[in-house]
């Protein structure tokens, strides 16, 4: 009894940790170790997503970023995936809140943008991964289009039908005709863009001449 | 033993004209004669001919059947090889498992797609892609400049999504690919930023 007693006190820290501190141990500096631990537990018992934490952790190790900044780091990650939650929830409370859809949202936020347009993409279509909607509207303000322009655009795109990957191509058609010689304003743009719906070109697939496998779980 | 006529003897050694017998000795040395001749000649069929015979006919069994037997026969083999050649033989076959087969298409499945690397790093002696498809592992995904035109590139098959990466120049050189267009803060806090590639199917 004493032995087996024992053994689960010795057990329990190491159940604790989880399968995660294993892919972490050796990556990420040591001192940096038990901070990250606590966090993904934090993400664990919130029911948030552990893998873009991880992830931060292990790229924080890669780039050598010393251990008190990478533990900020993957903190930042965690309020992040906190606040894409939140929203999540508030845009589709009858949605279940997926792992992906918050990892997305969280992205999306990482890339700037405003959570009051990102809550209005996904609750314009609360069925959808929410992932290329953000990223379109993402790619759109980062060419100078202004955000609820963007936004009107993209639900224009999904009313008409467009889905999934479809609706970064229509960031991409708007980026080209912001380019097109004669100089047009992003208004012009949109307008133009917004008159090819649905029909926006499609982005070329590529074609490289040697195409490998990833190694490696990663993302 | 039985004694021999001396004349008859004579005969036989070829010391004496076999005419000069008499009749009743030339009877006897024409049959010695025959006998003698037949005792010099072999055998028409010997025991050897008929053994060596046995063998020829099994040695005509079909092809197959040789080739079954050869291969089924327990032999020893000896092989010389320098333990140079041994070593090249090795990494040659390693390269043909490990590597990528050459310019064999690699097709990717329903929630995969090709993610195509290109930078330009003239002088570079290496460049390598790290990101969070490769749990930033370094060394996972190299890019090649074959032509040393500085022009550095890969392609590999990912899941469909988005993934952070970033170019390692000279194993030691962090770069946010140029070329990527999407970008995002990497959140530790000097202000730098991963590249973002987004996947489609």
């Amino acid at each position: 009894m004493r032995l087996f007693l024992s053994l689960l006190l010795a057990a329990a820290p190491l159940a604790a940790q989880g399968p995660q501190h294993a892919r972490l141990e050796g990556r990420i500096p040591a001192p940096a170790l038990p901070g990250v631990d606590s966090l993904i537990a934090q993400a664990v018992a919130e029911s948030l997503p552990t893998e873009p934490l991880v992830q931060k952790a292990l790229e924080g190790g890669a780039k050598g970023i010393p251990a008190a900044r990478l533990v900020n780091g993957v903190r930042h990650g965690l309020v992040q995936l906190r606040d894409a939650r939140a929203i999540v929830t508030r845009a589709a409370p009858d949605r279940v809140a997926y792992d992906g859809d918050i990892a997305a949202v969280a992205a999306a936020l990482a890339r700037g943008l405003d959570p009051r347009l990102v809550e209005r993409l996904l609750a314009a279509a609360p069925a959808e991964p929410p992932g290329p909607a953000l990223h379109a509207a993402a790619d759109l303000v980062a060419h100078g289009f202004p955000a609820d322009s963007a936004a009107g655009l993209l639900q224009t795109a999904q009313q008409q039908g467009l889905r999934g990957a479809r609706l970064l191509d229509v960031a991409v058609a708007a980026s080209h005709e912001l380019q097109r010689e004669g100089g047009q304003t992003t208004a012009e743009a949109l307008a133009r863009v917004r008159a090819m719906l649905p029909n926006v070109p499609v982005a070329p697939p590529p074609h490289p001449r040697v195409v490998t496998r990833r190694s490696g779980r990663g993302s | 033993m039985t004694d021999i006529d001396p004349r008859l003897q004579e005969a036989l050694d070829g010391e004496r004209d076999s005419a000069t017998l008499p009749p009743e000795l030339r009877d006897a040395f024409a049959r010695l004669t025959v006998a003698t001749r037949l005792l010099a000649q072999p055998p028409a069929i010997s025991v050897a001919d008929r053994v060596m015979a046995e063998v020829r006919r099994s040695k005509r069994a079909s092809v197959a059947h040789r080739w079954a037997h050869w291969l089924a026969q327990p032999r020893a083999v000896t092989v010389r090889l320098r333990p140079v050649w041994t070593l090249a033989l090795a990494a040659g076959l390693a390269a043909v498992v490990l590597l990528p087969g050459g310019g064999q298409p690699v097709a990717p499945g329903a929630q995969e797609g090709v993610a195509q690397f290109v930078g330009h790093f003239p002088g570079a002696r290496s460049v390598e892609v790290v990101g969070s498809f490769n749990d930033w592992q370094r060394g996972a995904l190299p890019l090649r400049d074959e032509d040393h035109d500085g022009i550095w590139h890969g392609a590999v098959v990912l899941p469909t999504g988005q993934h952070e990466y970033m170019f390692v120049v000279d194993g030691e050189r962090w770069v946010a690919d140029p070329l990527a267009g999407r970008y995002v803060d990497d959140g530790f806090g000097a202000g730098r930023q991963n590249a973002l590639l987004i996947v489609r199917p």
